[in-house]
């Protein structure tokens, strides 16, 4: 599976990036929101995982440029910080399919990642 | 003659412009070197955190996931690097960064990279430093990575000069041991901010006390704050086993201690709550008198009506209009009392009634 991942940090960046492809993922990163509109467009991943906080576009625009320019059935993974309750419902509202706040474990992330997986969600 | 005078005149100041213009040259040149060297300077800084961040994200990253083989290759690739202390640094900052981003197994490893690499000694040499800022930072990373062998030294700075040394020593101590991790109360000396009180109670949101009657004795402290804070925990805790110690805090002179007693009273009633808190109304202070008639509102019963009477005849609108609405509540007439009361059409009662009444509506 394709994976877009857009995160600042570059240490959870490249724990995330690791992990997955562990799974076997293709993993795209990017570290800014523009960036990762430029790469969405690109690759057309099959799923994105994006942190709320970013340079230049915020995970919530990400979200809603995403649904715009056609990747509405893109699921959508928010990663977002304790005390971000109304960004996370904004989000879903959006059109976000699942979240995770920080901290947490890159393996419940790869689980949740499975549930897109298109083998591991017929199962 | 004059043209004379005036053609040495023209001489001198051109002479004088030159210098001026070549003072102003030169001023200009050195302006332009020392941006262009600190502009090369801050390049290479950068160039250099560039190639420290990749290999810092290897290096964590890997460590997350403990894969051993892959880490000591990058350890053993990057020992000499390790024992630049900036390298040091920005690992360190790094590596706290990631901390607070993962948990489960990923956190723990983090933690591990850490000791392993010998950071806590940079972090622990952090506490002997002149500079309070870099002390302050030295027990935040200490803390961020759960190094509990450094209590001791962390402990003694609970009651360090610098408020941000001592509010970061007391922070650590609360993750570490919870509420155990109190027991500085017993010893500082400084204040505690309402900033820092909050932080605490913050950090004991999840936890549940041990001994609480220690607080017992942090109630009686000398140091004002460790006994408003103490007051503060005994209302967040719904402690009812203090309550004779709190009932005790009334007679404090203190203002904020009064009323941080108040709030714990309108939480934690007992039966002859209002009455002791009407005994001590003679307190001089409006908002404390303001605070009680309120508490009244939640607490009071019938017996304190008479007092309330009394005080909708005092000079003080506000505490007028406060008794009138603690009235309305307690009264078994209700909100019609106030339609029956001898001065309800007589200014500046009828006001306030009105508005209480037009509150009710609301």
């Amino acid at each position: 599976m394709n994976i877009l991942v857009a995160e600042d940090e570059i240490i959870m960046l490249k724990t995330i990036e690791l992990r997955l492809k562990k799974d076997g993922h293709n993993v795209i990163t990017c570290q800014d929101g523009r960036e990762a509109m430029r790469k969405f467009e690109e690759f057309l991943p099959d799923l994105i995982i994006t942190d709320m906080m970013m340079p230049f576009l915020s995970g919530l625009e990400i979200i809603s440029e995403v649904k715009k320019r056609g990747g509405k059935k893109i699921p959508i993974i928010v990663l977002s910080a304790m005390g971000q309750e109304n960004v996370v419902l904004e989000a879903f509202q959006l059109g976000a399919d699942d979240y995770m706040t920080k901290p947490f474990s890159p393996n419940e992330l790869s689980v949740r990642v499975k549930r897109y997986t298109p083998n591991e969600a017929s199962v | 003659m004059p043209g004379l005078q005036f053609s040495v005149l023209l001489k001198i100041d051109s002479y004088t412009l030159m210098r001026v213009m070549l003072i102003f040259i030169i001023i200009l040149g050195l302006l332009f070197i020392c941006t262009l060297v600190f502009f090369i300077y801050k390049k290479r800084i950068n160039a250099k955190i560039k190639s420290w961040e990749d290999q810092v994200s290897l290096v964590v990253s890997t460590a997350v996931f403990n894969l051993d083989e892959e880490f000591n290759e990058i350890i053993s690739k990057n020992a000499n690097k390790l024992k630049n202390h900036r390298f040091r640094q920005y690992l360190i900052n790094e590596i706290i960064l990631a901390r607070k981003s993962l948990s489960g197994s990923a956190s723990e490893n983090i933690k591990m990279l850490y000791e392993n690499l010998g950071l806590n000694n940079d972090s622990f040499k952090k506490l002997h430093n002149k500079k309070w800022h870099i002390k302050a930072k030295g027990v935040q990373e200490l803390a961020i990575m759960e190094q509990t062998k450094y209590v001791k030294q962390i402990f003694r700075l609970t009651n360090n000069k610098s408020e941000l040394v001592r509010n970061e020593s007391q922070c650590a101590l609360v993750s570490f041991y919870g509420f155990s991790g109190l027991r500085f109360l017993g010893v500082t000396t400084y204040t505690l901010s309402e900033w820092q009180q909050i932080q605490l109670l913050n950090k004991l949101h999840d936890v549940k006390p041990r001994n609480f009657d220690i607080i017992k004795k942090w109630l009686q402290s000398p140091n004002e704050s460790v006994v408003n804070f103490s007051l503060r925990l005994a209302t967040f805790y719904n402690r009812f086993d203090v309550y004779p110690d709190v009932m005790d805090c009334l007679s404090n002179t203190s203002l904020q201690v009064k009323l941080n007693t108040l709030n714990y009273l309108k939480r934690i009633p007992r039966e002859d709550t209002a009455g002791k808190l009407v005994d001590d109304y003679s307190y001089e202070n409006k908002s404390y008198k303001l605070a009680i008639i309120n508490a009244l509102n939640d607490i009071g019963n019938e017996e304190q009506i008479a007092f309330l009477l009394k005080q909708l005849h005092h000079s003080d609108n506000d505490i007028k209009l406060a008794a009138a609405k603690s009235l309305s509540h307690l009264h078994p007439l209700g909100i019609e009392f106030l339609k029956t009361h001898l001065f309800a059409h007589e200014d500046p009662w009828k006001t306030i009634f009105l508005q209480i009444e037009n509150e009710h509506m609301i």
